[in-house]
C-alpha cells in the first residue's frame, strides 16, 4: 500500500500540470485575481467620487442659492443648458447630462408655511455613482438652514430641537462579541472556499490515478501484480487524499499570507486581532473535521475515474460532482440554518455548519464528535464501495 | 506445465437494442449475455511456445486475460504448474508475467522507475531489482535510455521497458496478447528474439497473435480459436500439414471446420 502511495506521489510531484493546479494556482493566481479586481473596484469607486457630472437644473429661479452652489463647485459639476420641455430619459441615455435636478415652483426657504419641498433626481441609477450623494452634499446645506431657521422662529431650545428630529430613539447594545459577529460573516463563506478547493486539488490526481491508467494501458499489468486490490486503492486513495489537503492547507495560508501583505496599517491589526481570537485548538479541529471531508471526496473522485473510460470522461463526471457538493455547503450558508436538530445529520452541511462555529466560537463541543463520527463512517462506506468498484470487471474493462 | 479447460465467460450486452445486424447474428449472443468465450481448451509444456490465433473478436484477448487472472471465468480450469489460478489468484499472479501490445508505461517516471515499481510490487527486494535490471539492461541494449523519462520514448523503447517490466520477477509463464500489434520492424524484432530467448530458457510462452510467419518462426503448438471455441489444438507440424505447408490455407481451413455453414470469416 505506502509501496503504491509513494510511487503515485512521485509521479504527482513530477507532473507540471498537477503541480501547477495545487499549488501555483492557489498561490500565485488567487491573490492576483482578487488584487485586479479589488484594484477595479477602488479605482471605479474613485472615478465615480471624482467624475465631473454634468447636470442641468430646471426651476433654477425658485432655488438661485442651489443652482448657485452647483454651478460654483467647476471641480465637480459642469452646467449643461436644456430646452424647458426635454425629455430627461433621453438626455441621460444618450449621455448629454449626468442629471437633471427639477425644482419646484412652490419652492422657499420658510418651509413653516409651505411644507416639505419636493426636489427631483433623475438619473440612471444602474451603474456604480455618486450622484445623489454628491448632490445631497450640496442640498443639505439648505436642509440645515431651513431646519435652524424653523426653530428659531419656533423659539424651540437646543434640546427641544434633537427631541423633535428624533422623538424616540432605540440604541443597539450588541451582546454578540467582535468574534461572534465576523464568525457568522465570514464562517459561512470559508468552508464553501475549503470544500471548493480541497476538490479541486484532488481532481485532477484523480483523474490521473484512474481513468489516466485506463488510458495508458497500465491499468491491465497494475491488476494482475500480486497485490491484493484493497491495497491497491487505499493507496491510489491516500494519494488523492493528500493532494487535496495539502491544495487546501497551501491556499488557505496563502490567502492569509497575501491578505497580511495586501492589507497595510489597521487592516494587519484587524487580521491578527480575529487570528488572536480564534485559537490554536479551533485550527486544529477545522483541520481534522477536514480529513474525513476530503476522504469522502478521494473515495467519490477515485470510483468515478476509474469508471471512466478517458480521462476526458472522467472530467466531465468530476465537473458535475462540483455541482453536487456545492449544494449542501451553500444551504450551511443560508440564513435560519444552524447546527441544531436536523441539520446535525445532513452531510457535507453539519461540516459546514461547524467550521462556521468554531470560527464564531460559539462550538457545541459535544456535537462534534457526533458529526466527525458520521463523516467518517460516511467515508468509509464510500471506501468501501470504492474498492468492490474496483474488483468489478464491468467497471475496469469497459 | 499450463493446462487450460473448458475455459468460458459470458459478459452482460447492456443494450441489446444497439448491436448491428451482423453481432446479431454472432451465435454466441444469448438473450442479455454475450459469451464471449465459450469452451477453450489447450495446454502448453515446459520450453513450449505456443502460438493463439483467431479472427478479430474470437475470444483470444478475454482467454489470455483469465489466463492473467484479469477477469474471472464463469467455469473450466486453469492449472499452472499444478496450481489452480482460479482458487489462488495472487499466486498465480507471481508466476506470470504478462505483456500487450497496448501495455502502457508511466509516461512521469523513468525507464529504470516503471521497471522497478513492478519489481516492488511483486515484493523483489531493492537489491534483485537492481541485479536484474541491469542483467536485463545489457541484454535488450537499454542503457542508453534507462534514466529518461518515459513519455518521451520510441516504440521500441517502450517495447524494451515493458518486456523488461514483464519479466522481473522471473515468472514461471509468459503470456503476450498480440506483443508485435502496431510494432515497427526493429521493435517487433526485439519482441520475436525476447520470446526465443525466453524458450531457450525452457520457459513457456502463450502468445496471440494474426502474423502466421512469427507462428512458423517461434511456434511449437498451435491453438486455434473461433467464436469463443477451440477448433484446432495441436503442434505446429500438424497445423502445416492440414494443407500441405501453406500456413494461410491452413488456418482457413481450421475456421471452415467449424463455421461452414457461415463462412463469413472477414477480418482477415
Amino acid at each position: 500500500m505506502w509501496l503504491i502511495f509513494k510511487k503515485e506521489f512521485k509521479e504527482l510531484l513530477r507532473d507540471r500540470k498537477t503541480i501547477i493546479f495545487m499549488i501555483g494556482l492557489p498561490l500565485l493566481l488567487f491573490p492576483l485575481i482578487f488584487g485586479v479586481a479589488m484594484f477595479f473596484m477602488s479605482s471605479a469607486a474613485e472615478k465615480a467620487e471624482s467624475k465631473v457630472l454634468k447636470y442641468a437644473i430646471v426651476g433654477e429661479a425658485y432655488a438661485p442659492d442651489i443652482a448657485n452652489s452647483l454651478s460654483q463647485a467647476t471641480d465637480k459639476f459642469e452646467t449643461i443648458s436644456i430646452a424647458s420641455d426635454a425629455d430627461y430619459a433621453t438626455l441621460i441615455k444618450n449621455e448629454t447630462v449626468d442629471f437633471v435636478l427639477v425644482i419646484p415652483e412652490s419652492f422657499n426657504s420658510d418651509v413653516l408655511n409651505s411644507g416639505q419641498h419636493k426636489l427631483q433626481l433623475f438619473l440612471n441609477d444602474a451603474g456604480l455613482n455618486k450622484v445623489l450623494g454628491r448632490v445631497s452634499e450640496i442640498v443639505d446645506v439648505y436642509t440645515d438652514e431651513f431646519q435652524q431657521t424653523a426653530f428659531s422662529a419656533l423659539g424651540l431650545n437646543e434640546t427641544q430641537q434633537t427631541a423633535l428630529l428624533t422623538p424616540i430613539l432605540i440604541e443597539k447594545q450588541n451582546v454578540a462579541d467582535d468574534r461572534e459577529v465576523w464568525g457568522e460573516r465570514i464562517g459561512g463563506i470559508i468552508p464553501y472556499f475549503i470544500f471548493i478547493l480541497c476538490l479541486q486539488g484532488a481532481m485532477a490526481p484523480a483523474a490521473d490515478l484512474g481513468a489516466g491508467e485506463k488510458e495508458r494501458g497500465t491499468l491491465e499489468t497494475l491488476l494482475i501484480s500480486p497485490m491484493d486490490r484493497y491495497k491497491l486503492v487505499l493507496g491510489k486513495f491516500l494519494t488523492i487524499c493528500c493532494a487535496g489537503i495539502i491544495t487546501a492547507l497551501i491556499t488557505v495560508s496563502s490567502m492569509a499570507g497575501w491578505g497580511i501583505v495586501l492589507s497595510q496599517g489597521m487592516a494587519i491589526e484587524f487580521v491578527a486581532e480575529v487570528m488572536a481570537m480564534i485559537g490554536i485548538i479551533d485550527f486544529v479541529l477545522i483541520f481534522l473535521m477536514l480529513v474525513p471531508v476530503v476522504a469522502v471526496f478521494a473515495a467519490v473522485l477515485l470510483s468515478l475515474s476509474i469508471y471512466a473510460r478517458s480521462f476526458k470522461e472522467a472530467q466531465s463526471y468530476m465537473g458535475s460532482l462540483i455541482m453536487v457538493i456545492i449544494f449542501p455547503v451553500l444551504i450551511a450558508m443560508m440564513p435560519g440554518v444552524e447546527l441544531k436538530g436536523g441539520w446535525v445529520w445532513v452531510p457535507l452541511t453539519n461540516v459546514a455548519l461547524a467550521m462556521k462555529e468554531l470560527f464564531k466560537g460559539t462550538m457545541d463541543y459535544f456535537a462534534l464528535f457526533g458529526i466527525f463520527i458520521s463523516t467518517a463512517a460516511i467515508a468509509t462506506g464510500l471506501l468501501m464501495f470504492c474498492i468492490h468498484w474496483f474488483n468489478k470487471e464491468k467497471v475496469l474493462f469497459r | 506445465m499450463i493446462e487450460i479447460s473448458g475455459l468460458a465467460k459470458r459478459f452482460e450486452v447492456e443494450n441489446p437494442k444497439k448491436l448491428s445486424e451482423q453481432e446479431k447474428k454472432d451465435p454466441r449472443l444469448k438473450g442479455r449475455y454475450f459469451q464471449s468465450v465459450r469452451d477453450v481448451s489447450f495446454t502448453c509444456g515446459k520450453g513450449q511456445v505456443l502460438g493463439l490465433l483467431g479472427p478479430n473478436g474470437a475470444g483470444k484477448t478475454t482467454t489470455l486475460r483469465m489466463l492473467s487472472t484479469a477477469l474471472k471465468p464463469d467455469s473450466g480450469k486453469v492449472l499452472i504448474d499444478g496450481d489452480d489460478v482460479l482458487a489462488n489468484p495472487i499466486i498465480a499472479r507471481k508466476k506470470i508475467g504478462f505483456l500487450s501490445s497496448s501495455t502502457g508505461l508511466y509516461g512521469r517516471l523513468t525507464g529504470r522507475e516503471n521497471i522497478a515499481y513492478f519489481g516492488e510490487l511483486h515484493g523483489l527486494d531493492k537489491k534483485t531489482i537492481d541485479a536484474r535490471i541491469e542483467e536485463m539492461a545489457d541484454l535488450l541494449d537499454m542503457e542508453s535510455f534507462l534514466e529518461r523519462r518515459a513519455e518521451n520514448f520510441s516504440s521500441g523503447m517502450k517495447q524494451k521497458t515493458s518486456i523488461a517490466r514483464a519479466v522481473i520477477h522471473e515468472p514461471s509463464l509468459v503470456v503476450l496478447d498480440e506483443p508485435t500489434t502496431g510494432l515497427d520492424i526493429m521493435a517487433t524484432s526485439t519482441v520475436m528474439e525476447f520470446i526465443q530467448r525466453l524458450k531457450s530458457k525452457g520457459t513457456p510462452v502463450i502468445f496471440s497473435t494474426h502474423h502466421l510467419d512469427e507462428v512458423q518462426t517461434l511456434c511449437d503448438k498451435v491453438t486455434v480459436i473461433n467464436q469463443g471455441q477451440t477448433v484446432f489444438n495441436d503442434s505446429l507440424e500438424a497445423f502445416s500439414a492440414l494443407s500441405g505447408g501453406q500456413m494461410h490455407k491452413s488456418f482457413l481451413q481450421t475456421l471452415a471446420l467449424d463455421t461452414k455453414e457461415t463462412a463469413n470469416v472477414v477480418n482477415l
